[in-house]
């Protein structure tokens, strides 16, 4: 009786397996085309800043993907400064600095972002999610420290983090 | 590999990442870069660092002249100037020199016999005396109330310069001839 339940459990009509596998695979393929990924980060050192009267500015190239067929995102940012806003901290004051993004590899300009405002409508070139194939980068992540703030600052080391995070469009 | 050495490297091997951990946390390393992960959102962040390097700037200074003035008394010019420093504390240092033989403060009119002035440093502006400064020697631990470079913005004036020039001098002078000498002040971080 129990080898008959057992075969039985594995001898599913084939119409049934079929339906079964009608219903889930399009779920599971709708849910990896909202996935996105953001990779190649690396750090922004400034070393020391001698000329307070310019903006002293480090651009980035990294690398955003989007596994959607028209491969959409938005990103948003936070400092690591009260509210996340921008700012670095040390030197018996804080130091404000600016960010910018573009959705273009290569760039030294790009959209000014707020802090934990998204800014959405970006589109990526990247078709592998590392960008290990294809373009070796995808965006530009610009920081840019003002002469005003940096003639406000007190003299010393500034240190802050910048959470960048892209979510699928 | 006898069991007590091998008790020993299993035990290093364990060790070894806490000490590790251990020694980064007490060194306050900053955590680096870190990448995104496949996800409806991604995150990722990046550590910023810069270091502002102490500068100062001396501003808003303008020349001095006495013209037509009593020889028979003593006569003083106040100015007041921006001094601005970015150090903690706001501190600064200042410097003085004149044109005249080894930099003295002296004014000068072609074969004439120089004459001396002597110039006075205030930290406050608004001030009509202060410390006197002698050419060359550092006068240290000033401060600044200046928050902008040139004063732009914050107090719009920071510290006092005086010069004067006793009737001693001034009776040395010849009548009618003009005399004139150049005052250079040097600020420094402190």
């Amino acid at each position: 009786m129990r080898d008959r339940q057992g075969r039985g459990g594995s001898r599913l009509p084939r119409p049934f397996l079929a339906l079964l596998l009608a219903a889930f695979a399009p779920t599971q393929a709708h849910a990896q085309e909202r996935f996105v990924n953001i990779g190649n980060l690396a750090d922004y050192d400034f070393g020391q800043i001698t000329n307070l009267s310019a903006d002293q500015l480090l651009a980035r190239d990294l690398c955003v993907y989007s596994a959607k067929t028209t491969p959409g995102y938005s990103v948003r940012a936070s400092g690591s400064g009260t509210g996340g806003a921008f700012t670095l901290a040390g030197g018996g004051s804080t130091l404000g600095y600016e960010v910018q993004w573009s959705a273009l590899a290569g760039r030294t300009t790009g959209t000014i972002l707020q802090p934990n405002v998204v800014l959405s409508g970006l589109r990526t070139s990247a078709i592998q999610q590392n960008c290990n194939n294809g373009p070796t980068a995808s965006a530009s992540l610009i920081v840019v420290l003002r002469a005003t703030s940096l003639q406000t600052a007190l003299s010393g080391t500034y240190s802050g983090t910048l959470t960048i995070i892209v979510g699928a469009e | 590999m006898v069991l007590g050495e091998y008790m020993f490297a299993n035990r290093l091997a364990r060790l070894v990442p806490v000490a590790l951990l251990l020694a980064t946390a007490a060194a306050g390393t900053a955590q680096a870069a870190t990448q995104g992960s496949l996800g409806t959102t991604s995150t990722g962040s990046v550590l910023i660092n810069a270091s502002v390097a102490g500068r100062v700037q001396i501003s808003g200074l303008t020349n001095v002249t006495f013209a037509d003035v009593d020889a028979g008394s003593a006569v003083f010019n106040a100015q007041d100037v921006c001094v601005w420093s970015n150090t903690a504390g706001r501190k600064y240092k200042i410097t003085a020199s004149g044109d005249g033989s080894g930099n003295a403060f002296t004014l000068a009119s072609g074969a004439l016999t120089p004459v001396n002035y002597t110039v006075e440093w205030n930290k406050a502006a608004g001030q009509n005396s202060g410390a006197a400064l002698a050419t060359g020697v550092t006068l240290a631990s000033q401060d600044s109330l200046a928050t902008a470079p040139t004063c732009a913005s914050g107090p719009t004036k920071s510290a006092s310069l005086i010069v004067r020039m006793d009737a001693a001098n001034l009776q040395n002078m010849q009548a009618g001839a003009t005399y004139a000498g150049t005052l250079t002040l040097v600020v420094a971080p402190e």
